[in-house]
């Protein structure tokens, strides 16, 4: 091989290393600096005049088109708000790096689900919020969700909207599945989703088969997950889904899902219906929460307070309609759309949610949970 | 004699992309050797172990992915080539006037997101779409549907790959001396003749460039096997993406991504040397 050649195989090779950079892009900048932090120095969110910018990331379809534009001309600030929250372990992912350097990335408020709020505040992510700025927050919060279990006295997080995880079904298609287990039945094989989050998929499953989520041990996570890979190695399961289950609803594809109360409802097709399993929901909230090196707490706390307005909140509500965590948005809307205002899914009787349960995680600390999650991500290919 | 400066000027010329490789490349690649080693978890922080575990779980546990992921890429790039050949032939012989509006048509896909093109395409395929109705009626679509089986994401792959294979192939196929072509028929080939010993062997460094670029990308690509796929369609992108997104195990995502890495310029080496670096630089090579 002439010297020429040898010299044309190392850029070739250089060139080759280089398209093969493109496999490992996605993440690659996780590596350095990567450390451990808690919340022992945690810092209380001051607050000022409200002013300047304000940004906030939360999920997509999460608010309707007005009251942003309402709230500025109200507050005098301008509002950025991003839905780039579309899975709360995702979103963990790409801000972790950022938040362990005491940085939001600009954000005053974030948005995510009941357990992952208990792991950002537990890593010292997130601020404590001071109650005197947010007296509408004291004032509406619904009884039933001042004291959860993983911030009993709303230290440091607030609700934006409460949904429930259960059956969304076709009952054009599939009108006689009523039981969590009824998605493994034979006939329909191929025609059925699950969730890809972990703690809506498995406790569910638990809860059919007679099993208290809430006290479940790490081998019965275990074996529901086992239970799960059967299912989807098999081909009953076609799909574990994020949001875009209910395409496959819409178009067919899909008879019958694990899903999120409030998704019905932003569907065209009438016979999407979200059927209360036998055995009981899964009841969870997403919260407000402001991030370490927020830079316009005040704006954020200013918005908290305004979304807490039963008036604001019922806007939001006819839009989004999940669960609202705001008193007096039924009696508000009881008088510009009495539907809404009966309907089980946005004001859940105690009758319709007698069997649910508050969203759980398996047992034990991090590395246990990163083994059953890890579990869980593997029974997820089959 | 040639001063200094002169010797120095390739040097110079090198140096923008030397540095760009440097600081987006062999960095990069240093930490993520480095945290592929290690152990531990995000919210921990991760310690040096020299876990070389991470290598070997990486590829027991994940064998059947990393196996699909070379076989829906080499199928889909074998069918590109089956593709775009044909087209690439035409638009830089028969085209006349229209080449460039039939470039524009293998580029004008490009102008809208690559993942918005993937979406469309589960509509298109929906169980009840009319493309799924007439496969069954074929008998080629037994479970009543195409979604969620390796045909689909086959397919996805070499749709969206199809024009890294086109453009190389028209690049090399246009600069053909057509001279060449006429002395075949003088010396009485036949068109087959011409085509086998004459195109074909000149176009390989198309052929051989449109391979890489189409198989390299598709064998490490996740977006077609996350909408078009199920479960059983999940290719080692998919495993490396929800390591990293989702179970934040940077670790073994690292060491999987190395992986893949390493495997894919073995197998360069040696399809290299099993097509030659001349086929590779074709005649310009050879006129030495």
């Amino acid at each position: 091989m002439s010297v020429m050649k040898k010299s044309r195989l190392l850029v070739l090779a250089v060139l080759a290393l280089a398209a093969s950079m493109v496999l490992v892009a996605c993440g690659g900048d996780g590596g350095g600096g990567l450390s451990g932090s808690d919340n022992s120095d945690v810092t209380t969110a001051t607050g000022g005049d409200p002013q300047g910018n304000l940004k906030i990331s939360n999920w997509p379809l999460y608010i309707d088109n007005a009251t942003i534009k309402e709230f500025d001309q109200a507050a005098g600030t301008s509002t950025t708000y991003t839905d780039d929250v579309n899975s709360n372990t995702d979103f963990f992912g790409k801000m972790q790096p950022l938040l362990s350097n005491g940085d939001s990335g600009g954000r005053d408020i974030i948005v995510v689900t009941d357990w992952m709020a208990e792991k950002m505040w537990k890593l010292g992510y997130v601020q404590k919020l001071d109650k005197s700025k947010i007296p509408n927050v004291e004032k509406n919060l619904i009884p039933s969700l001042q004291n959860p279990a993983f911030d009993p006295n709303r230290e440091y997080s607030v609700p934006w909207q409460s949904g429930m995880t259960g059956l969304v079904v076709r009952t054009d298609l599939a009108p006689d599945i009523k039981s969590i287990n009824d998605l493994f039945d034979p006939k329909y094989k191929g025609k059925v989703t699950l969730l890809d989050e972990m703690r809506d998929t498995i406790p569910l499953m638990m809860a059919a088969d007679g099993i208290n989520p809430e006290e479940a041990t790490d081998e019965q996570w275990m074996d529901t997950i086992a239970k799960m890979k059967e299912n989807v190695g098999n081909g009953q399961v076609r799909k574990v889904t994020g949001n875009d289950y209910i395409q496959d609803l819409e178009n067919g594809n899909v008879v019958a899902a694990i899903g999120w109360s409030g998704d019905t409802t932003q569907t065209s097709n009438p016979n999407i219906k979200y059927v209360q399993p036998e055995q009981g929901c899964s009841i969870w909230s997403d919260n407000m929460m402001i991030p370490v090196g927020a830079p316009n707490p005040a704006a954020a706390y200013k918005f908290m307070n305004y979304v807490y307005d039963p008036e604001n909140q019922a806007q939001i509500t006819e839009y989004v309609n999940y669960v609202s965590p705001v008193a007096g948005v039924k009696e508000v809307l009881a008088k510009k759309d009495p539907a809404l205002a009966n309907d089980n899914l946005i004001f859940p009787s105690e009758e319709f949610t007698k069997n649910c349960f508050a969203q759980v995680s398996p047992p034990g600390d991090e590395q246990q949970v990163q083994e059953v999650e890890q579990a869980f991500e593997n029974a997820k290919i089959g | 004699m040639t001063t200094l400066r002169q010797r120095m000027t390739p040097y110079w010329l090198l140096a923008p992309g030397l540095i760009w490789l440097f600081i987006f490349f062999v960095v990069p690649m240093y930490y993520m050797g480095e945290l592929s080693l290690k152990t531990g978890t995000l919210t921990t922080g991760y310690e040096m172990t020299w876990a070389f575990s991470n290598y070997a779980d990486a590829i027991t546990d994940y064998s059947t992915q990393f196996l699909r992921a070379f076989y829906f890429a080499g199928v889909a790039t074998i069918l590109c080539l089956l593709i775009g050949y044909p087209l690439a032939y035409a638009i830089a012989f028969k085209s006349g006037r229209w080449k460039n509006l039939m470039l524009f048509g293998v580029v004008a896909p490009f102008f809208t997101t690559y993942l918005i093109r993937t979406i469309s395409w589960k509509t298109i395929l929906s169980d009840s779409s009319p493309v799924v109705s007439v496969l069954e009626f074929l008998q080629l679509a037994p479970d009543g549907r195409v979604l969620a089986t390796n045909a689909a994401v086959i397919a996805g792959l070499t749709y969206n790959f199809l024009p890294f294979m086109v453009l190389p192939l028209f690049a090399s196929l246009e600069r053909l001396d057509r001279r060449l072509l006429e002395a075949g028929q003088d010396l009485y080939a036949s068109a087959r003749q011409t085509f086998l010993r004459v195109t074909l062997p000149l176009t390989m460094p198309g052929i051989i460039a449109g391979i890489l670029l189409t198989f390299i990308p598709a064998a490490g690509d996740y977006v077609n096997a996350t909408f078009l796929g199920g479960p059983d369609q999940a290719m080692i992108g998919n495993v490396i993406q929800s390591k990293y997104l989702v179970v934040n195990d940077y670790s073994e995502a690292a060491a999987l991504s190395f992986t893949l890495m390493a495997i894919i310029l073995v197998g360069l080496l040696f399809y290299i040397k099993f097509a030659g670096t001349e086929a590779l630089m074709g005649d310009e090579e050879e006129a030495k």
